[in-house]
């Protein structure tokens, strides 16, 4: 890389950057919130007051602001993804010990001028911290146990402190993160499998003396939904009964009976899945579980593009972390899984999960954009 | 790029793409699980049935009662619109029961007490059932508690129905009232196998029938049940009308009774503040005119439940307002009786002129029968025993008939007998004879019995309604005359006319002649209250008219009647030494029935009237016997009967009173 390249570099410009923004990638993401947008118009009967307006006025702010965002060196988050990571944990600590309880949980903190969630921080500080140190590590150390060690209580840290809270959905959204990233950067097969059934193991013992009474009675109705019909059960039958009525092209729009009558709890935020096989259909469903599948691919293909092991691994990290979203909400609106309080990336009615996933895309966009970035050498320090 | 590091990329490039595999994976997995869940739906119908149950919900609507007339179209039941908020516990939530009911009060402006009951009701009620916090709505409170229904989930505003009595209680009991069927109501049905009918039941805007006519009619009067299909949200609240979905109900039959609301008025009016019964009937028809019984009740106020409170004074007041006396009670029929003895005892062979000498009392079998006058009423042959009313005669005509032959006299003219008019409670009354005394008494039969059955008290039994059919069955010259309530309707049959019963007619003639002395003769016992009655008629065109002397060419309205007073209690020989007490000494629970029958007008005889005044008056002043206590009534209201003549007035016909409550359907 010659001093001059990089002058005509600079002197390309901002338009020029800006042209070369993934806009595949952002039309994905607008394509998810425009989904959004319609589904809240839905579920204010037909009024683009309230939900509907907030959610396209959040989602056009974010991305004018991770677009600008985007424009920046990208090393910068290699900068901050230790600081972040730390920030986190404190966070996290201060939520353990001065936290504000609301709906019978522990996971907001006051800061005086903002009430914030530190875990959804921690989920984007996780990627970027095992994306960080497997960038730092020497190459041929990182399948291996011992080096391996750092990575794991990275995760586990912070995975104990979210669950503590409680929140399940948030803590398996940042295990599965860690984890991931440690398999994508080549954690050996010889520890994956017994580490896997460690984790079966941990995971029924957890069941019976860690989990609090409602994580366990939400698995208890999962498996036997029918024990409690009018309680923890209730969502799950009112969401089946909703997609199995549904047919393949749906009730139309506007017109889907158990939203609509609001027999479906919680139909703006995590059952808003539901909501859109109801209306949609099958093929409803199917146009958005696509629409997921291709910006994980795309996002994959980000990171399979970047030359740098941080930006592989953050790009990857971010996808997983976006393909979690995906799996456990609609795997939880139709009964696969328990009910454990993921909102639908992009089309959940709600502030925080919104940021949190533009944050990471801001990252990705970011990274798409610097990929011919070999070294971080040079910059900040 | 070192080698290691160009590796681990191809470790990378390969993990990732495996995780992405893993994802797409899921996601077609999570599709897999939608159309799995589709497909079984296809097969079960499982998830439709189910969103269509929590959809759909089957509303019943009510038919509307019949309508019951009077005789002339006068509306006595009516089945009106009515406005009321309603909620099902269940939809509002336990914990919210009391603010939202406090909220519906606030609204409303319900007063403490009865946000305090309707809460209490709400709470003792099955949670899925529909509680009525408030009926009779007027429209401007029907529209606050519609403009806040947002606020109020599981709360309903409907447009109902309610059963109205506009007489308010001059028709209590002949037409009774209607309530919402009680669990008894429901496990009756029960038991008949009808579980539709009972889930019917359990509907808050059904009302059934729970007295008089509204109960015997019920069947017919209640018409049949429609319902409609209404979308309804997750809170219970209808949301959408689905049209095509629709049964309208049928509604109940309409009847036209026999009753006049203007005799069956001045007939309550006359009973004010007494406790007594007043059977007016057509003698001819049978018809009934007025079948009164006071005091009164308002069954307006068993529509709406009636408070425990208010059920509980009327329940227990000793004037007993809920009890039927024309049909239910049973007195003793005292002197009245005589009529039924006189027949007997002239059909017996008892000759035109025995005579017998009273001195006060009669002797028989070791005991003193006592006469009504001390001092006895000198020698007396049978017209003169009649007006008196001498008790040593008719002892002696008893006798002359036997027991048997005055029992099946009283039988025929209609005492003991069981009048089915429509109406729930009609007492058999007890005619006693050997075959009686043997199923209901030890021992044998004392002929002194025979004694006190010939002058009506002993175990004679009688309601107003049969001491009516009584003196209507003599007066038409001995046909059997049923009484009925009901003139056109659903079911109502034909009337037949009344068979000639086997009396003697001379018997018949004799005693028509003797209750004629009774009232319209000087020195009749009610001659007093009904010689002169002030109404005159004209002799070419039957014209009546009330006046104080008669108008030239006008000949005088007469009546016969017969005086008579049932012992409440028997009065002991000891008791007869002190002297006997009189009836204001006494409690006014044990003093002495007053009973007159009359029928009228003598030259055409038309209408019958029998009347009970319970211990003789109200409780502040014993008025007396038959003559002193029911004749009055009977004067004012046979002359109120006289004036008007309802029997010659045209009826309406159930035709005629729906063609007038809609006109625009009735042809130009």
């Amino acid at each position: 890389m010659t001093m001059s390249s990089s002058q005509s570099g600079r002197n390309r410009g901002i338009a020029e950057k800006f042209r070369r923004l993934n806009w595949a990638i952002i039309t994905l993401l607008a394509a998810l919130a425009l989904i959004g947008v319609i589904m809240h118009f839905s579920v204010a009967e037909g009024s683009w007051l309230g939900r509907p307006l907030m959610h396209g006025l959040r989602f056009t702010a974010a991305l004018t602001v991770i677009a600008l965002i985007a424009l920046l060196d990208s090393r910068i988050w290699m900068a901050i993804a230790y600081p972040l990571y730390a920030v986190g944990v404190i966070l996290l600590l201060g939520v353990e010990f001065f936290g504000e309880t609301r709906l019978g949980a522990k996971r907001w903190l006051d800061l005086g001028f903002l009430t914030m969630q530190p875990s959804e921080i921690m989920k984007i500080g996780i990627v970027l911290a095992l994306a960080r140190y497997y960038h730092g590590i020497d190459p041929r150390n990182a399948g291996t146990l011992l080096w391996s060690i750092p990575p794991l209580m990275m995760t586990v840290a912070p995975v104990a402190l979210v669950m503590h809270q409680p929140d399940l959905g948030t803590a398996m959204l940042i295990a599965a993160a860690g984890v991931s990233i440690m398999f994508m950067a080549g954690l050996r097969w010889r520890y994956i499998v017994p580490a896997g059934i460690a984790a079966v193991a941990a995971a029924i013992f957890s069941y019976f003396f860690v989990l609090h009474d409602y994580q366990r009675s939400r698995i208890d109705t999962f498996i036997n939904p029918d024990a409690d019909p009018l309680g923890t059960g209730y969502h799950v039958a009112q969401s089946k009964t909703a997609i199995g009525s549904a047919g393949f092209f749906g009730q139309g729009y506007l017109q889907g009976s158990q939203s609509q009558l609001d027999f479906l709890p919680e139909k703006h935020t995590d059952f808003i899945f539901t909501m859109i096989v109801e209306e949609f259909g099958l093929l409803g469903g199917m146009v958005v579980l696509g629409l997921f599948g291709a910006l994980l691919a795309m996002t994959m293909a980000v990171a399979m593009r970047a030359r740098t092991m941080f930006a592989r691994l953050t790009a990857a990290g971010i996808a997983v972390t976006l393909a979690l979203y995906v799996f456990i909400n609609t795997a939880m609106v139709i009964g696969l899984i328990p009910v454990v309080g993921v909102p639908l990336p992009l089309i959940s009615y709600g502030g925080t999960a919104m940021l949190t996933l533009m944050a990471g895309y801001a990252i990705v966009l970011s990274i798409d954009l610097h990929r011919d970035q070999s070294s971080t050498r040079g910059f900040l320090w | 790029m070192s080698t290691a590091k160009r590796d681990l990329h191809a470790v990378f490039n390969r993990r990732a793409i495996l995780l992405s595999g893993g994802g797409i994976a899921a996601m077609g997995a999570i599709t897999a699980r939608l159309a799995y869940l589709q497909a079984e739906n296809v097969i079960t119908q499982t998830y439709t049935n189910q969103a269509q149950a929590n959809r759909f919900d089957q509303r019943i609507i009510a038919p509307p009662r019949g309508v019951l007339y009077d005789r002339f179209g006068e509306v006595l039941a009516v089945t009106s619109p009515d406005y009321r908020v309603t909620l099902v516990p269940e939809q509002v939530g336990i914990k919210n029961l009391e603010a939202t009911i406090r909220e519906i009060g606030l609204i409303l402006g319900l007063s403490e007490d009865v946000v305090v009951r309707r809460l209490r009701d709400a709470r003792a009620a099955k949670r899925s059932d529909v509680v009525i916090i408030r009926q009779s709505l007027r429209w401007d409170e029907f529209s606050a508690i519609n403009v806040r229904l947002p606020d109020l989930p599981g709360v309903r505003a409907e447009s109902s129905q309610i059963r109205q009595y506009p007489f308010d209680i001059a028709f209590a009991h002949p037409i009774g009232y209607v309530q919402k069927p009680t669990q008894r109501d429901v496990d009756r049905v029960l038991a008949t196998g009808d579980t539709s009918r009972a889930v019917y039941y359990k509907n808050p805007d059904v009302r059934v029938g729970k007295s008089g006519i509204e109960i015997n009619l019920e069947n017919t009067v209640h018409g049949k049940a429609g319902w409609r299909m209404v979308e309804v949200n997750a809170a219970g609240r209808v949301v959408n009308e689905v049209g095509g979905r629709t049964e309208e109900p049928i509604p109940g039959g309409g009847y036209v009774l026999t009753l006049d609301a203007e005799i069956q008025r001045a007939a309550m009016e006359q009973m004010r503040g007494q406790s007594g019964a007043c059977v007016i009937m057509d003698i001819w028809t049978g018809d009934l005119i007025a079948l009164a019984s006071s005091p009164g009740f308002d069954p307006n106020e068993f529509v709406n439940g009636i408070g425990q409170q208010r059920f509980k004074e009327l329940n227990e007041d000793p004037y007993k307002p809920l009890f039927n006396k024309a049909v239910t009670g049973a007195y003793k029929p005292g002197s009245t009786f005589k009529i039924c003895t006189g027949v007997a005892a002239l059909s017996a062979g008892l000759p035109d002129d025995f005579r017998v000498n009273c001195p006060g009392f009669f002797p028989f079998g070791g005991r003193r029968f006592h006469c009504l006058k001390r001092e006895g009423h000198g020698t007396v042959g049978f017209h003169e025993a009649m007006k008196a009313s001498c008790n040593v005669f008719f002892y002696q005509a008893g006798l002359r008939a036997g027991q048997q032959r005055i029992a099946d006299v009283a039988r025929m003219l209609g005492i003991g007998q069981k009048f089915d008019i429509n109406v729930p409670g009609v007492h058999p009354g007890i005619v006693p004879d050997e075959a009686w005394w043997k199923a209901n008494r030890d021992g044998y039969f004392p002929p002194g019995m025979t004694l006190n059955t010939a002058i009506g008290q002993g175990d004679l039994l009688t309601s107003p309604l049969q001491l009516c059919v009584m003196i209507a069955r003599v007066a038409n010259g001995g046909r059997g005359v049923l009484p009925r309530l009901v003139r056109e309707g659903p079911g109502v049959p034909k009337p037949v006319d009344p068979p000639k019963l086997n009396l003697d007619p001379r018997g018949i003639e004799l005693v028509l002649q003797g209750i004629f002395g009774v009232a319209s003769e000087p020195g009749g016992t009610a001659y007093r209250q009904m010689g002169q009655l002030g109404l005159w008629y004209d002799p070419a065109t039957d014209l009546v008219v009330e006046a104080e002397v008669a108008p030239p060419g006008y000949k005088q309205i007469q009546v016969g009647g017969k005086t008579g007073t049932a012992q409440v209690r028997e009065i002991t020989a000891a008791e007869r030494a002190r002297g006997v007490l009189r009836n204001n000494d006494i409690p006014w629970e044990r003093r002495d029935h007053a009973v007159f029958v009359c029928h009228g007008p003598v030259h055409k005889p038309r209408y019958a009237c029998a009347i009970v005044i319970e211990h003789g008056g109200p409780k502040e002043q014993y008025i007396g016997g038959g003559g002193a206590a029911a004749a009055p009534i009977a004067r004012e209201v046979m002359r109120q009967v006289f004036l008007r003549d309802p029997s010659r007035r045209n009826a309406i016909s159930l035709e005629g009173v729906q063609a007038a409550a809609n006109p625009q359907e009735s042809p130009a």
